[in-house]
């Protein structure tokens, strides 16, 4: 998957990926990746979980611009049915936005 | 024979995530520059494109060939509305079960049309692309070289903004 993120985002369009196993995501990382220890087809969560589905979707827009360099592979540190996740926050995701960037010093 | 060998080890490898780990680690390592665009746009103005490696395809399309050992790094492209009766998951290399009783697991769409209906996003790419991972041998080229790039080329003649991609 990393290789196709890879792709799409030489053409110019940012990227943001869901990892379930870090071991494969190191091997060919995307621009953006957020890791969960989840099982295979379980990226988003359990079945019917839409609060965590919505969570898993916010954490990953989160990184889509919170991330600053290519390669980036973030930790959720969620695990895996020992969490509780709120109801969606839609007010979050529509603050999400380009945030500015920390000067850099000469 | 073959396929359900495959299968029964889908399901010892997504019920034992440290057998994933150990394959992984066993992969060859990408090297090369990671490409990078920063995101100009607010989430709310963007137009979003889902990708999934969850071998989702529709029912009137030719199923991922499970016969190669090596994967298929074939694309299938789904319209995000089609009804759910007439999609299906073909990918014998991990357990689809879950997947199957909610595809949300591996292909987003329904999450996506309740963001986009809480205005979160601007609007949804109205095609989801869809390959299927354990892609080895000889595809890992074929995916690289030919499926990644064709899928980015759709996106940008689609207007698309950002990418989200899912794997299985």
């Amino acid at each position: 998957m990393g290789l196709v993120a890879r792709a799409i985002e030489a053409a110019g369009i940012p990227t943001t990926s869901l990892s379930i196993v870090r071991e494969v995501t190191e091997k060919t990382p995307p621009p953006r990746a957020l890791y969960m220890r989840f099982p295979f087809g379980h990226a988003l969560g359990e079945v019917g979980a839409r609060n965590q589905q919505f969570d898993i979707l916010l954490r990953a827009f989160e990184l889509l611009f919170e991330a600053e360099e290519p390669g980036t592979i973030r930790d959720s540190g969620l695990r895996w049915k020992r969490e509780s996740y709120p109801d969606p926050d839609f007010e979050r995701f529509r603050r999400l936005g380009p945030v500015a960037r920390k000067a850099h010093a000469d | 024979m073959g396929r359900l060998k495959n299968q029964l080890l889908a399901r010892v490898f997504t019920a034992f995530p440290s057998l994933a780990a150990r394959w992984g680690k066993s992969l060859v390592q990408h090297t090369g520059e990671i490409p990078w665009v920063e995101p100009l746009l607010p989430l709310t103005k963007a137009r979003i494109a889902l990708v999934t490696t969850g071998g989702v395809h529709l029912a009137s399309q030719i199923p991922f060939d499970m016969s190669d050992s090596e994967g298929d790094a074939s694309l299938r492209e789904v319209a995000i509305d089609t009804p759910r009766e007439e999609l299906r998951i073909t990918h014998d290399y991990y357990d689809h079960r879950d997947a199957e009783n909610d595809l949300n697991l591996v292909f987003p769409v329904e999450r996506l049309k309740e963001l986009l209906q809480a205005g979160a996003i601007g609007s949804l790419h109205q095609v989801g692309f869809s390959i299927m991972g354990h892609i080895d041998g000889p595809h890992l080229a074929t995916l690289q070289e030919q499926t990644a790039p064709l899928i980015a080329r759709k996106m940008v003649a689609a207007g698309v903004n950002y990418a989200l991609l899912v794997p299985a």
